[in-house]
Formats: structure tokens, sequence, C-alpha cells
């Protein structure tokens, strides 16, 4: 049995998902610049537990690894953008205000003509002003298109949490679309 | 324009489920029928469509060679150009040939797509491009499966032709599954093992009667085996070290009923 190079072993589990890795770190981080620099410090860390052991799901180890490394990037370079990716207590805060919005108030469904004439720059905007825990559910179902199970499991969080914040992330997303074009 | 009222959030979830193909049949029908039968479900069903479609509309983020040079500078190696991933949705023959194509161009390889003047050669370097493309793609088969009674009647009712593939598991080589390649403007049936962390991608093209090889050869920096035997033209390609291919397309042929003959 001869030992894994682990510029091969990087090349083989890393290389091919780089893109899926950018997708989720532009998702996470809300632009361009932010999310490169996270892929770069995700690559180093994936580099170096190339080496060791075996790795069955290559694309989400590395978006777990991403996910690591764009909490600890934004806390040290971005502190004050509110990147809630650990902090349970802070979750269910959100989640507890995002059920007295729904319960409380009649909400009319958003008109499904204005989100068709919507351009591009407005959706994006609306997806990067999403609270972040309903943005990374989004962000992995929508661009990465990982299944519900999947999420999950990257998230450590029930499948239910993942469909509600999905459910969620969408109604958002689709009023303030919506919104952007009733003006 | 008619307003809707909001549905509740246990529907709004199953709603989302639909669309995004996470509900078992019944549970889809039923709630199918409350988007047909009651206007606020049919109102929300539309609202999340379009609002997924809008989504879709939104350019995916693309790694850049800036990104790639960070990246190799920063771990002190080389990564493969162009790790672009095929377009979502592209999965006809065809349209993976033009992604092939825009891949060997953007590689620096249209001179031996364009202007081949050594067949064999031509060939190997095509092989071993589309092994190292299929590395870097979201899954490098388009029909996973380790059981040959399912990738062999993909592969024909794609092109009409499918090779044997043996089951070689005894020898440590898994059968990953099988895609479509093209090669040389022909759609060619590949198949693909694994043997560790390593995929060892088979190209055969249908050929005359006759056996030859196999012929130890290196393309691209990947090691290769090509031999002809059973109607077709096999090339194995893999970074797997040369004693393991090697020892790959002994274990094929035999079980193919190959008899090796020696090299001319």
């Amino acid at each position: 049995m001869h030992e894994d190079q682990p510029a091969t072993r990087f090349r083989e589990l890393v290389v091919p998902h780089l893109q899926d890795a950018l997708i989720f770190a532009r998702g996470l981080t809300g632009n361009r610049d932010d999310a490169e620099d996270v892929v770069q410090e995700a690559c180093l860390r994936a580099y170096a537990a190339a080496g060791r052991g075996t790795v069955l799901h290559p694309r989400a180890w590395l978006l777990a690894i991403v996910r690591n490394t764009a909490f600890t990037w934004m806390a040290k370079n971005r502190p004050k953008a509110v990147l809630v990716l650990g902090d349970d207590a802070e979750l269910d805060r959100l989640a507890e205000t995002a059920d007295a919005a729904f319960t409380d108030t009649p909400i009319l469904t958003p008109e499904a003509e204005l989100i068709r004439k919507a351009e591009a720059a407005a959706v994006q905007r609306a997806v990067d002003a999403l609270p972040a825990p309903l943005r990374e559910v989004l962000v992995l179902r929508e661009f990465n298109d990982l299944s519900y199970r999947q999420i999950a499991d990257l998230l450590s969080v029930p499948i239910g949490t993942v469909m509600s914040r999905l459910s969620r992330a969408r109604l958002l997303l689709a009023i303030s679309i919506a919104e952007a074009h009733r003006d | 324009m008619t307003e809707a009222r909001l549905p509740p959030e246990a529907d709004l979830v199953l709603l989302n489920a639909l669309v995004d193909g996470e509900l078992d049949a019944p549970t889809a029908a039923a709630i199918e029928r409350r988007i047909a039968d009651e206007p606020e479900m049919g109102k929300a069903h539309e609202a999340i469509v379009v609002t997924r479609a809008a989504l879709a509309r939104l350019e995916r983020e693309e790694v850049g060679t800036r990104l790639l040079d960070r990246i190799e500078s920063g771990a002190g190696i080389s990564v493969p150009a162009s790790p672009q991933r095929q377009p979502r949705g592209l999965a006809d023959w065809r349209a993976m040939a033009a992604s092939v194509v825009v891949a060997f161009v953007m590689a620096g390889g249209g001179g031996y797509w364009l202007g081949a003047t050594r067949p064999s050669e031509t060939t190997s370097d095509l092989v071993a491009s589309t092994h190292r493309r299929s590395l870097l793609a979201a899954s490098p088969v388009d029909i996973a499966s380790s059981d040959r009674h399912t990738v062999k009647p993909w592969l024909d009712n794609r092109i009409g032709i499918s090779p044997p593939a043996p089951d070689l598991a005894a020898k440590g080589f898994s059968l990953v599954g099988g895609r479509v390649d093209v090669i040389g403007g022909r759609a060619v049936p590949t198949l693909v093992y694994r043997h560790n962390e390593h995929l060892i991608t088979v190209v055969a093209e249908p050929a005359a009667a006759g056996t030859s090889g196999p012929q130890s050869k290196q393309a691209d920096g990947y090691n290769m085996v090509r031999w002809t035997g059973s109607g077709f033209s096999y090339w194995a390609v893999s970074d797997l070290e040369r004693a393991e291919l090697d020892g790959f397309a002994e274990g094929y042929r035999i079980a193919t009923g190959v008899t090796a003959a020696p090299e001319p």
C-alpha cells in the first residue's frame, strides 16, 4: 500500500468542489472578496487535513471546512457583521421573532408577477439582506444543490429546522423582491 | 389581481418541500390536490416557484485564475486550471460534448483537437484529458452504480454500445458507474472504477475483431494502458501507480476473455 501524496489528495478531494466552496463562502460572507479570502484559507486547512484519514464525502467535508473557516475569519476580520453560525441561543431568538411575525400579522402572498419582473441585481440584494441563518440554508439548497438531509448534516440541525428556515428564507425573499418592484 | 392570504407556516413548509422534490409520492399528491383546489395554496405555490426561478437567473460564482493562483501559492502546490463545472441540468451527451470542446480549448489543447496528425497519440491525450475533466466535474459518472446490469443498459440506451463491465471487486477495483465521453468527435462509452481513493477511467471504442496490447504509456501526467479485444479498443487511465494500473488492466482482460498478445 503506497502513501497518498497530500497534493494528489488535494486535487482529488478539494479541487473538484472549489466552485461549491466559493458559492457557499459567497453566501456566508455576502461578498466576493471576502469569499475568496475564506476559500483560500479553507483550502489551506483542507490541504493540511487531506493527508489524514479517509474522506467519504469530499464535498460535504470541504463545505464544513469552509463554514468553520468563514466563522473564524469573519469574527477576526468583520467583527461587526452579524454572522451567527454557531450560536444556538441567537438562532432560537431569531426563530421566535420570525414566528411572532408570521402569526401576528396577516400577510398577503407576494404577487408572482412582481417577482417575475425582478432584475437580477435586485434579487441578489434581497438574498444578501437575508438573516445569516436563513441565507445559509437558502444558498446551500438553491446554489449548492444540497438535499434537506445533506444540509441538516452539514449544519448539525434537525431536518425540520432546515425546512422551516428554507421556507422563511424564500418567503422573505419573495416579499422583499415584490416590494422592491411595487414602486 | 386577486389577493390571497398566506397559508399557515406548516403548509408553506410542505409547499417548499414539494418544489424541492423532498416529499414522498402520497404526500406530494395530497399537496398537489390542495394547490389545485385552494386559491391560497395555489398562490403561495406560484410565489415559491417564481422566487426559485428568480434565483436561478443569478450568475453562479466562478473560480477564476486569480483565486487559483492564490490557492496554489498559499499551499505551495499546483492546481489544474479551469475547474469549471458543467452548467447544471446539462445531462445530454451532446451538451457534454460541447463542454468538452470548451475545456480543451481553454486548456490549450485545441491544437491537438484541430490539427491532429498522429492519431494514436492524440487519442491518448484526449483520453487523458477526459479523465482529468471527470476529476474536476461535480461527479465523475453520469450513471452511478456498482451494478454492471445497471450501467450497461444505461450506456446501451444512450449510444447503443456498451463494453463488458466485469466485476473486479474481488481484485480491489469496484465499479463506480459509467458516462459517455466524446473522443475525437465520436461518442464513446466510458466506465469508471475505483481503487482506494483513485479513479480509473476506462474508455472503450468499438473496434474490429482481434487483440493487441497491452501497451503501457503515459499521457498528460497520467499512467495509461491500451489494449484491444472483445470488440473494443480500450484505454485505461488513472493516477494509480503503474503496477496497480497494469494489474487492473490484466484483471479486466482476463475477466473479458481477452488473450494477451505480446507487444510487437
